[in-house]
């Protein structure tokens, strides 16, 4: 693949950097990275649940990590810059106005001009214990003013902190960018069971999200688990492991119903891998297709609760959504990414093909039928009323709002309502605009493939696009953007939540052409 | 072809009798442990079981075997329990070989309770043919009943060996996750199944069902804190290697190698395959991705070549690297938890299932399909097991035209030792069946071991909507009403023993 190079081993077997007989080549990938914290420094809404939460403290800090990538080759230059940050997702304006997106590509192509905005790709760990990113009114979102939540405590709003946000994720961009020092990839494939399917068909066909195995009519788990670790990691010069991007298909929701602010298993992983090879190592999550994943175990949860006892791993509580579930999937990862490094030592590539492609591409909305209609306003009909009269109680009795998150039933309310109601209005624009856009990103760094998109995504989806991608492992990345689910036909068929027309914009059609549209892209770079 | 054991006819479903044998009553004491480890390699030129084509071994690649464990425990009034363990490099366990090693294990031990013998197969594809009248049998090769009784003697060697050697210990339990499961089923547009069928193609859909990577382990010690045994419960049957002509014990042989390596080479390991009916040990995507990371992990230089292909010996180390690994740590992390003094209670229960009906269609099909391959003698003795495969159908057709609802005999085995369960069936029992009962088990553990009988696939009402080999007419003798009553029938059996 190079010519004029030799291969050099040094003592401790790591392939060096490549020369030839006048001396080092010019560098011909170059690699930074950095990372900054986006914890807000006061209390903001936690995104993730049907209720408003007013986050109460700081759990562990969010963070977001960028890894910069140029690559000069045959007289080519392609730059690219991956950024993860500890946020449900990013928004991109497909579901409110906000484009955080957008925005942060604004400033990291400020602040370094010969960057094109679709050289950077922005993706959200999933953690439901991150701010709302919003530039909307709270009571347009939760239906109850923050001032009203916060008890006129001093809070930072949404819209503030889409602002900061935006501000150091672009610092953590371009401090990459700024820190990019020769160096070489290695990808490998190695596995961590950590991701289970979360939904659970009953005897009668009908699908729950979560729910109790134990229940006599309890018939199967609704689809498949995906227990691949895609792991692609970066090296500098003298061969020390500089970082490790890490693709699972699993959401990082452990502790998903936390009043406080947290980067979820995130935390735990970072810390244990740092501990284990080099403080100084960058960690990079992606989230696969994982749209009807989850953390949780769904079954066996008692075996599974005590040998995280066993393990030690109990401060601070085990089983479901406890640290001791977030220690145990450190661990695994942990594991995963051990597991195979005296290999990807081995082979490390100084000087691989890199490649990208960004489009915008229309896909087929979930078109909505008369029945689904008639849901939504029953949805809408039964929690209309329940708002409003909430709302009326809390005008009649301020005191109420004194009560430890009082907010809770009512913001729940007006979710439920407010799901019904934009079922209706997609129903009338669907008429009109069948389509919507989205934006699909893919990448090539020598034989392996990243491919994102912004949704969350199901697991066959993803699934098919690894085995139609030209790559030898292909890495796919959800919540490349604002989410919403694209469930598959055998999940609408049983309806759970994230199947339903509310949850979603889009549906198996949509998500066909989305897998069909990501595999040609993919091909275009081989 | 016939086979008289599946045939009980008459007997109408719904008025079953019940035959439910309780051998012991539950108890906690003085937990007794023998193990032994016997080799059952038969000796070639060997028929090898497993496939629909006569395949003759020349070869003995690894040695197969039998592992066994003995549990004695006191209980109440002095009054002793036994339970005997037994796996088998074997494809499954037919019927005539249990009462063989019954009988003579009785021989050997008379008086000992053999009822109380749980006999499983590891499911590999390259053992000595155990199934009679299975294929046609040239005269050059050891004979099926030969090899039958060759088993059932060692095997009684070595329960009489461990039950010998029996000496106070403690038991551990534990639970990890390795992939070693891949549901094989692929599913496609048109709503069908094809099992190991192309993912790479436009027609592609999903993968049709579950996986379950989770390892339940049990970890037996001696008083001195030496591992004696270890059974491993793995959710994906022993067929890497199921289509060569050689005896190969598939990736039992590595996995035994490396525990013995670390604990010792007297180590007995009972491979206990769990519902796994659509599971394999093979990828069916990422093919490449797998392959290249086997090859580096072996030092391979040329990646140029990476194929398709896993049934490999590397292929075998890898898995069974993944399995050590996992058993090393689940190992780690028990081994200060042992127990000597366990409620250990065995039951043996005898149930029948309604069978899976054939349709006049199906019948017409399989007519017509032996009729084809019973055309020309030469054929016909090629394709002796296609066409008992088709024969079976419709006799079965026949039979349920006379006696109306056919069911079909199953020994089940309970067990419970401690806060673990062990539930038996003889199927390849599709894995959403094993997740049912593993659900809804009161046990803290509960250890789904499948292929302690004679087999046949039982699919779920998914499967069988998409169709093709393993959930087809052919391939199953008893169908998800069957799969449903028999996983209702086990949970309840656990559970009666958590009251």
């Amino acid at each position: 693949m190079r010519k004029v190079l030799t291969i050099c081993l040094l003592l401790s077997g790591v392939l060096s950097y490549p020369v030839n007989a006048a001396g080092p080549l010019a560098d011909p990938l170059r690699i930074g990275w950095a990372s900054s914290d986006i914890t807000p420094p006061k209390p903001v809404l936690l995104q993730g649940q049907f209720h408003a939460r007013l986050s109460e403290g700081v759990k562990d800090p969010i963070t977001a990590t960028a890894l910069a990538m140029e690559s000069v080759k045959n007289g080519r230059t392609t730059r690219l810059i991956l950024i993860s940050a500890d946020l449900i997702s990013i928004a991109d304006g497909m579901r409110g106005d906000a484009d955080l997106r957008q925005e942060v590509r604004k400033r990291i192509t400020a602040a370094v001009p010969e960057l094109e905005p679709t050289d950077i790709t922005l993706n959200g760990t999933h953690t439901h214990t991150a701010p709302v990113v919003s530039l909307a009114d709270t009571k347009d979102i939760y239906g109850v003013s923050l001032d009203l939540i916060s008890g006129g405590k001093e809070v930072m709003r949404p819209a503030e902190y889409f602002e900061l946000a935006a501000r150091r994720i672009a610092d953590a961009a371009v401090n990459a960018w700024k820190s990019r020092k020769a160096g070489g990839i290695s990808y490998g494939l190695s596995k961590a069971v950590i991701g289970h399917n979360r939904l659970q068909v009953d005897q009668a066909g009908k699908s729950l999200m979560y729910g109790n195995t134990g229940r006599p009519e309890f018939s199967h788990i609704e689809g498949y688990e995906d227990h691949n670790l895609n792991l692609l990691y970066t090296w500098d010069k003298s061969g020390k492991l500089t970082g490790v991007v890490i693709n699972a298909a699993v959401p990082s929701q452990v502790s998903e119903h936390l009043y406080e602010i947290s980067a979820d298993f995130w935390t735990e992983t970072r810390a244990l891998l740092r501990q284990e090879l080099g403080k100084d190592l960058f960690v990079l999550p992606q989230v696969s297709a994982a749209g009807d994943q989850s953390p949780h175990i769904m079954w066996g949860d008692k075996a599974e609760e005590r040998m995280q006892k066993l393990m030690d791993m109990g401060e601070g509580g085990t089983g479901r959504n406890s640290m001791g579930r977030r220690r145990q999937i450190a661990r695994h990862i942990t594991d995963g990414v051990k597991a195979i490094l005296p290999y990807m030592k081995k082979n490390i590539e100084w000087d691989p093909v890199v490649a990208q492609k960004t489009e915008v591409v229309p896909l087929s909305r979930r078109l909505l039928g008369q029945s689904d209609l008639e849901t939504a306003d029953k949805e809408t009909a039964e929690w209309q009323p329940k708002y409003e009269n909430l709302l009326a109680d809390i005008k009649a009795n301020p005191g109420k709002t004194k009560e430890n998150r009082w907010y809770r039933d009512i913001t729940i309310a007006h979710t439920r309502f407010r799901r019904g109601k934009s079922v209706h209005e997609r129903y009338e624009l669907e008429k009109t605009n069948p389509k919507l856009p989205v934006e699909i990103k893919v990448i090539r760094i020598g034989d392996m493939a990243i491919a994102c998109n912004p949704f969350e995504l199901y697991l066959d989806y993803g699934v098919r696009m690894k085995v139609k991608s030209p790559a030898v492992q292909t890495f796919i990345v959800q919540l490349s953007g604002g989410g919403t689910y694209l469930p598959t036909q055998r999940s609408i068929n049983g309806g759970a939540y994230g199947a339903v027309p509310a949850s979603t914009l889009f549906g198996p059609e949509g998500g066909n052409e989305l897998v069909d549209k990501t595999v040609e892209m993919l091909k275009s770079l081989w | 072809m016939k086979s008289e054991h599946f045939f009980v006819a008459s007997r109408r479903f719904f008025s079953l009798t019940l035959l439910v044998i309780y051998n012991a009553a539950a108890v906690a004491g003085e937990l007794k442990i023998g193990a032994a480890t016997v080799d059952i390699t038969p000796a070639p030129p060997v028929s090898v079981d497993g496939q629909m084509a006569l395949r003759v071994a020349t070869k003995v690649e690894t040695p197969v075997e039998a592992n066994i464990i003995v549990l004695e425990s006191d209980g109440m009034g002095g009054k002793k329990t036994t339970s005997v363990w037994i796996t088998c490099d074997v494809v499954t366990i037919p019927t005539e070989l249990r009462d063989m090693i019954r009988a003579a294990v009785a021989d050997r031990l008379p008086g000992f309770n053999t009822r109380n013998m749980l006999i499983n197969a590891t499911h590999t594809h390259t053992g000595g043919v155990v199934r009679a009248n299975w294929y046609h049998e040239p005269d050059s090769i050891l004979k099926v009943v030969d090899y039958q009784r060759f088993i059932a003697g060692r095997v009684a060697g070595g329960v009489a060996e461990a039950w010998e050697k029996r000496q106070a210990g403690s038991v551990s339990w534990g639970l990890g996750y390795a992939k070693v499961a891949y549901n094989r089923r692929a599913r496609y547009a048109d709503g069908s199944a094809r099992m190991y069928g192309r993912t790479d193609v436009d027609e592609f859909r999903k993968i049709e069902g579950y996986e379950d990577q989770s390892i339940n382990t049990l970890f037996f010690w001696s008083n001195s804190g030496s591992l004696m045994a270890a059974c491993i419960n793995v959710v994906s049957p022993a067929q890497i290697v199921e289509s060569r002509s050689a005896i190969n014990a598939d990736y039992w042989h590595p996995l035994r190698q490396m525990l013995r390596d670390q604990n010792g080479r007297n180590l007995a390991v009972l491979g206990w395959i769990g519902a796994a009916g659509d599971q394999t040990p093979r990828p069916m995507y990422e093919h490449l991705a797998e392959a290249r990371m086997v090859a580096l992990r072996n030092g391979q230089k040329d990646l140029s070549t990476l194929g398709k292909d896993f049934r490999t010996d590397a292929y075998l180390k890898e898995m069974a690297r993944r399995i050590a690994g996992c058993v090393n740590d689940i190992c780690e992390v028990v081994r200060n938890d042992r127990h000597t003094d366990v409620q250990l209670v065995h039951q043996v229960e005898d149930w029948e299932l309604p069978m899976r009906l054939v349709t006049e269609e199906e019948y017409a099909e399989s007519k017509k399909a032996r009729d084809e391959d019973s055309a020309e003698p030469k054929r016909a003795l090629e394709m002796k097991r296609r066409i008992a495969w088709q024969q079976e159908v419709i006799d079965r057709y026949e039979n349920q035209k006379k006696t109306g609802r056919p069911v079909y005999p199953v020994e089940i085995h309970v067990v419970r030792l401690g806060d673990i369960a062990i539930a038996s069936n003889p199927f390849e029992l599709f894995t959403d069946y094993g997740v049912q009962m593993k659900a809804r088990s009161k046990a803290l553990q509960t250890f789904v071991v499948q292929l302690a009988g004679p087999g046949t696939y039982l699919p779920t009402k998914e499967a069988e909507a998409g169709g093709h080999y393993s959930a087809i007419v052919q391939s199953v003798r008893v169908g998800p009403e069957g799969g449903q009553i028999l996983v209702d029938k086990t949970v309840k059996a656990v559970n009666r023993l958590w009251p």
